[in-house]
């Protein structure tokens, strides 16, 4: 056992299991006592204090790295549960933290920033709909912190293309839509309506470059409010946005958007110079179904051939018509409105007389036509007086604002989520440009009218006799509009110009550049 | 004005630029080695244009106003200069930081003047379909709209990395020379093309 013995040197020595000493078998000389085994064991079980290195806490037999795995295992367990996920997700994550941390976990702040980012990563490997503010929000953590370890997951896991999708911008409009507060009290139809709808719109919204280079979730927001708006559905924009992790203010600069992006695609009914951004929501389900109509066209197959989409001339003119009585109803103060609503009354009139079975192919290009015609329809009908009968008549028919949801057919492609290419393809009869676009254009605009401002005066100053006679009216105009006033903008510009700039390169708006270059250059030489 | 990158003043030579833009540089960095032991505490109290919070960040800040630039000045003698807009003037800026060490009474000299960064930008005047360009061209790109507004392209070769934005708007960083920031628009432009929406 240990040693030999220590009278015949004879290594057969044996621990008696009464005694506990050490015994050689050879010759039975009893062992000098050296048994310092701590008593560990015993029938009364473990006795005394244990002191041993590399322990932790008092009495416990786990060591440190045991005792870091089980507290990392507790702050997955805890975020994930806190996300909501399933136990087999949560196994993923644990298996993508071990992974990447090559089975040591950690303790520490950056510890649970891992476990969120490998938790937002391993969802969206499935394409499943979780935003990055949201885990922000759980794991406690800044946004911006929680990207960069996820953009070090992904390129720890070389994510890659179609391994790495994008993020799905629709599907996080289904989840907050069923996750919100807002919509849980909310029947199984109406929600399903409203997250149809949703799609539609943000799938428009998507077009319209208002979701390319911005943060999705505002946007979400913004069109479940519209969408709830349009469904009757009371719910706040601070209360959504607050829901789905976003900033209030930008969901209503989105909402802004959004609008001002409807308000543009209704220009193209017939009515369309009435439509404003503060009537707009009243008007968003002619807009909406037109638009619905003409992705449609578009979705059919028969491309440009416009005349042969089917619709239904009741369906299609009705509705959208009858719409306009039913918002009547509850809206009395439109009143620039109401030759509509008059229209629809001899239309309706007209309808009764009418085989009303009798379905007819009409493109939504005739809806125009057919609504001019009943315009004039209407203005006979009212010089005749007949009208007034009419509108006694519908007054009892009244039925709620938004009770009836069949402007919405809810048939477009667009209601799915459609990948990017058919998204781009499918024609809704507006194009949309970036908002972004937009100003820098305008910026271009108002840069170039301060250059030619500016050379006007620079050639007022050289030549004073050659100069055009109506500058008195301009100094004149300056003074009072206050709007032309020289800023330090114009006197760069001025300075560029003296020294030999070309305009097209003042125009871009570089000014310290290029007053780096051409300018301050004296020392140069 | 010499020539020292005033494309700008001639009309676009379209053999170099076949898009008919040309990026223009927004930063140059470069770095000097003065070779020689600095005491920066000395020349934050002996020059004007000097800042030195040695509790904040171990090197000297000193600005001049012709070439309008910053330096970075540290113990060991390095230098780094930013702020220039072009390599000549980076260059002339460096020299007159080491004039103003030398005049503070160090014995510094001018070795291993390098370029480390050019910063361009330009606007190629339509809008881009982000997404689109992120789809086909996944092993460059990273477009997270959760976190950056634009679409960041790492180009391998010249390896430049580029930031495109929806506007139109790109900027280009990364290059040592001037030529690479051109070549690396040049190469991207095309694709831009592709993915262009068209304006109404």
């Amino acid at each position: 056992m240990s040693g030999s013995c220590k009278n015949c040197h004879s290594r057969s020595i044996f621990r008696d299991d009464v005694s506990g000493n050490q015994i050689c078998s050879s010759c039975g000389i009893v062992q000098e006592f050296d048994n310092y085994d701590a008593q560990l064991g015993g029938i009364n079980g473990p006795q005394g204090t244990f002191v041993r290195v590399g322990t932790s806490g008092s009495g416990s037999v786990l060591n440190y790295k045991d005792k870091k795995i089980y507290e990392a295992q507790k702050v997955i367990e805890d975020i994930t549960f806190r996300l909501g996920f399933s136990a087999s997700k949560s196994n993923d994550v644990r298996i993508l933290v071990s992974t990447i941390t090559e089975g040591e976990y950690g303790l520490g702040d950056w510890f649970p920033i891992l476990v969120g980012a490998c938790a937002y990563v391993s969802m969206r490997k499935d394409s499943r709909p979780l935003s990055m503010s949201e885990v922000a929000s759980a794991v406690e953590c800044d946004l911006h912190e929680l990207g960069r370890m996820v953009m070090r997951v992904v390129e720890f896991l070389d994510l890659r293309g179609s391994e790495f999708p994008v993020f799905d911008i629709v599907g996080s409009l289904e989840r907050a839509a069923r996750n919100s507060p807002s919509f849980s009290r909310l029947e199984a139809d109406i929600l399903e309506r409203i997250v149809k709808q949703g799609i539609f719109l943000l799938q428009c919204a998507m077009k319209w470059f208002l979701t390319t280079g911005r943060q999705p979730l505002p946007m979400v927001a913004a069109v479940l409010v519209l969408v709830s708006k349009l469904n009757e559905v009371d719910v706040s924009i601070e209360n959504v946005g607050m829901e789905v992790h976003a900033n209030v203010s930008t969901c209503k600069k989105r909402y802004r958007e959004l609008l001002e992006a409807l308000v543009e695609v209704g220009k193209k009914l017939p009515w369309g110079k009435d439509i404003t951004t503060k009537n707009i929501v009243k008007n968003a389900p002619f807009v909406i179904q037109y638009m619905e109509l003409k992705s449609m066209s578009k979705a059919s197959g028969k491309g440009k051939d416009l005349e042969n989409v089917e619709i239904d001339l009741q369906s299609a003119v009705s509705e959208c018509l009858r719409k306009e009585l039913e918002y009547e109803s509850e809206v009395y103060n439109l009143e620039d409105d109401s030759q509509y609503f008059e229209l629809q009354r001899s239309r309706w009139q007209d309808e009764s007389n009418r085989d009303n079975g009798n379905r007819l192919n009409i493109s939504h290009e005739c809806l125009s036509l057919i609504y001019n015609k009943f315009l004039d329809e209407m203005a006979e009908l009212r010089s005749s007086g007949g009208i007034n009968e009419v509108y006694g008549t519908k007054q009892g028919r009244k039925t709620g604002f938004y009770s009836s949801t069949e402007w919405w057919e809810g048939k477009s492609e667009l209601s799915k989520k459609l990948l990017l290419q058919q998204l781009l393809e499918t024609d809704i009869g507006s194009q949309g440009i970036p908002p972004s676009f937009v100003s820098s254009c305008n910026a271009y605009e108002r840069r170039k009218e301060k250059v030619n401002a500016a050379k006007k005066r620079i050639q007022r100053i050289m030549h004073p006799s050659t100069a055009p006679a109506d500058d008195v009216n301009i100094k004149k105009k300056r003074k009072r509009k206050g709007a032309d006033v020289i800023e330090w903008e114009d006197i760069i510009i001025e300075t560029l110009l003296l020294h030999g700039v070309q305009e097209e390169e003042i125009e871009k708006g570089h000014y310290k550049v290029l007053l780096d270059l051409y300018v301050f250059t004296s020392s140069t030489f | 004005m010499a020539d020292q990158g005033l494309e700008g003043a001639q009309p676009v030579d379209l053999k170099k630029h076949p898009s008919g833009i040309v990026p223009t540089l927004q930063n140059i960095v470069s770095t000097v080695n003065l070779d020689c032991k600095l005491d920066l505490k000395a020349i934050a109290l002996q020059a004007r244009n000097a800042e030195y919070n040695p509790k904040r960040f171990a090197a000297v800040i000193m600005r001049i106003r012709e070439p309008k630039t910053t330096a970075l000045i540290f113990a060991s003698g390095k230098m780094v200069c930013t702020g220039a807009k072009s390599e000549q003037q980076s260059k002339l800026a460096a020299r007159k930081y080491a004039r103003i060490i030398q005049k503070l009474g160090f014995p510094a000299k001018f070795k291993d003047f390098k370029i480390q960064n050019i910063v361009g930008s330009c606007d190629v005047k339509f809008p881009i379909r982000l997404e689109g360009l992120a789809y086909s061209h996944g092993a460059f790109s990273s477009y997270e709209p959760e976190l950056f507004p634009g679409l960041i392209y790492r180009m391998k070769q010249p390896k430049i990395v580029l930031l495109i934005f929806v506007s139109g708007k790109i900027v280009l960083t990364g290059a040592k020379v001037r030529e690479e920031t051109y070549t690396a628009f040049e190469n991207i432009y095309p694709v831009l093309t592709e993915f262009r929406k068209n304006q109404q």
